[in-house]
């Protein structure tokens, strides 16, 4: 059975005055997966203090750069270019700009937080309110661009740091992927480095 | 006495797979641990938004291998809710009979693993036979010992007829006193329960401030199973305990997940029992996946395994997330390391049941 609060939509706003959608949903097992998209990503702090007031856990975070959508046809001489495509809250769906999602549990529901954060933009770190959030936003600072603000630990936490970073935003060779181990150039680094054997 | 900094892994003896841990020690005690992640890191959720929705069953499948059932599963739940698939009961009843399957499997190796470093080499030993009778069960009616391809998008790929239900029945028959003689034996041996009580401890309020999942939150008192809070599959409908103790230590971990198997095998009996007739599968076609975003939730061994997938109108996925049991559980690592013995380090670590296949991805 649900243990969702009724009033729900009510609480997120109340913690959100820039605005929020919602929407859940029901399954026939009588669980309930919940979206909440905020207008501005500035609430995302009080959103998180109301919600662990709520008792909910933070489950993981996820974050992709939503597709841009396809261009608009060309406007007729003389009529103005179509308005560009934004999330709510006003974000241009540009294809670089982040879209950020919350995922909390409670007791077995799940709420989804979504945020958007333009390019070269930032958010604030939820670690401080979640110990979970730690990991997950390391991890997005890493396949990313994307800047966590007062990330009390801002390290790498699974790529090297001596590698470039923001992995998923750009083609990276297989080559380089796999370290050179497929071919002869590892090897030609190290004598580069150490010098043949004499 | 002197503080040192000890090295632990990436590769070690130890270890199952690699992971660096920085342990700063002053005598033989642990003061502060640092890890080091990243070793099997292999770039799979920039690999799954490259292939398409159905190649994604076999891809997530091979993430890990000890909850490689879990993963497909999961998966495919996140794409059934965005296409509107309803399961058939029978699929769901396999599909809960497959998780349970290779739920006895999973605990029973890590317990097996927690003799060995204690140095029981002969109940080691034992244990990994008992469980081994698993292993043939899963060779047997899924035709793998570990990837057992169990599911695929709106059923499974695999149905059990009288005969292997009958060949099923009388494995569970036979492991049932062995795996019960060996929950008295953690109960009772001196050898173990003094490598284990008290050690490892995790608080009530740490595994909550945490986030941790599993049986290392359940052996910390906190009464959170997804088969019970979130039911998919068929758990709705079967009686599923929910195994909790309080103490947090390495011997409490590892009594719930030698409870839980004993747990599974009777909730393989009760799938067995009220086994439906019916299709494996909603669609014998490829059915279409609209645009679209779901959440998965299921009980992988080791605890919650989430799935989050996002469908444009592309056959591949725009985005597909997941968090594995793990991944919340190696940061409890650090608070049961400390002030720990140096020589109770393998065991604190093997007690998590880490999964650094899982966590890398």
């Amino acid at each position: 059975m649900s243990i969702m609060p009724n009033d729900i939509e009510a609480r997120l706003l109340e913690a959100a005055p820039a605005g929020i959608q919602y929407r859940a949903t029901t399954d026939d097992k009588s669980v309930v997966t919940a979206w909440c998209t905020l207008s501005s990503a500035d609430n995302l702090l009080p959103v998180g203090r109301r919600l662990k007031d709520m008792g909910a856990r933070l489950s993981t975070i996820t974050v992709f750069q939503p597709k841009a959508p396809p261009a608009p046809p060309k406007p007729k001489e003389g009529d103005p270019p179509p308005p560009p495509v934004t999330f709510f809250g006003g974000i241009v769906s540009d294809g670089k700009g982040y879209e950020i999602h919350y995922h909390f549990d409670i007791d077995g529901d799940t709420l989804t937080v979504t945020a958007h954060v333009g390019t070269g933009g930032s958010i604030d770190s939820l670690t401080p309110l979640y110990r979970a959030a730690d990991w997950p936003e390391r991890e997005a600072m890493e396949l990313y661009s994307l800047v966590v603000r007062n990330h009390p630990n801002p390290q790498r936490l699974f790529i090297d740091s001596g590698i470039e970073g923001a992995v998923f935003e750009r083609l990276i060779p297989y080559s380089t992927l796999v370290n050179s181990a497929a071919s002869k150039s590892i090897w030609e680094k190290i004598m580069a480095q150490t010098g043949a054997p004499s | 006495m002197s503080n040192f900094t000890i090295p632990v892994g990436p590769l070690h003896v130890a270890l199952e797979e690699p992971m660096y841990f920085r342990i700063d020690v002053h005598g033989e005690t642990v003061n502060n641990v640092t890890i080091n992640a990243g070793h099997v890191h292999r770039g799979i959720e920039y690999l799954i938004t490259k292939r398409n929705v159905f190649q994604n069953v076999v891809l997530t499948e091979r993430i890990c291998s000890l909850c490689s059932n879990s993963h497909p599963q999961a998966y495919s739940m996140a794409i059934e809710q965005i296409a509107g698939i309803k399961v058939p009961p029978r699929a769901e009843y396999l599909r809960a009979i497959a998780d349970e399957i290779k739920r006895v499997a999973s605990h029973l190796f890590n317990v097996g693993v927690l003799a060995h470093l204690v140095g029981f080499e002969s109940l080691f030993m034992h244990v990994m036979e008992v469980r081994e009778r698993m292993q043939d069960v899963k060779e047997s009616i899924f035709g793998n010992r570990m990837d057992i391809g169990a599911n695929t998008i709106g059923g499974v790929r695999y149905d059990i007829d009288p005969e292997r239900i009958g060949y099923l029945r009388a494995q569970l028959d036979a492991l049932v006193p062995d795996v019960e003689e060996i929950i008295d034996l953690y109960h009772t041996d001196n050898s173990i329960l003094r490598r284990t009580r008290g050690i490892g401890v995790l608080s009530h309020a740490d595994a909550l401030d945490c986030g941790v999942v599993g049986p290392v939150a359940r052996a910390a008192g906190v009464n959170y199973d997804v088969r019970v809070k979130a039911p998919y599959a068929a758990y709705d409908r079967l009686e599923v305990p929910v195994h909790v103790l309080h103490d947090g230590d390495v011997w409490s971990r590892a009594m719930i997940r030698l409870m839980e198997a004993r747990t599974a095998i009777d909730l393989i009996r009760q799938c067995l029992d009220a086994l439906p007739d019916g299709p494996t599968v909603a669609t014998a076609e490829r059915p279409a996946i609209p645009p679209g975003e779901a959440i998965a939730k299921c009980e992988a061994p080791r605890g919650e395994l989430i799935y989050y997938v996002r469908m444009t109108d592309s056959p591949k996925p725009e985005r597909v997330k997941w968090r594995v049991p793990s991944f919340l559980n190696w940061d409890a690592l650090g608070i049961m390391l400390k002030q720990a013995k140096v020589s109770d380090i393998a065991i604190i670590v093997n007690s998590i049941d880490p999964c650094i296949s899982c966590t890398e991805r």
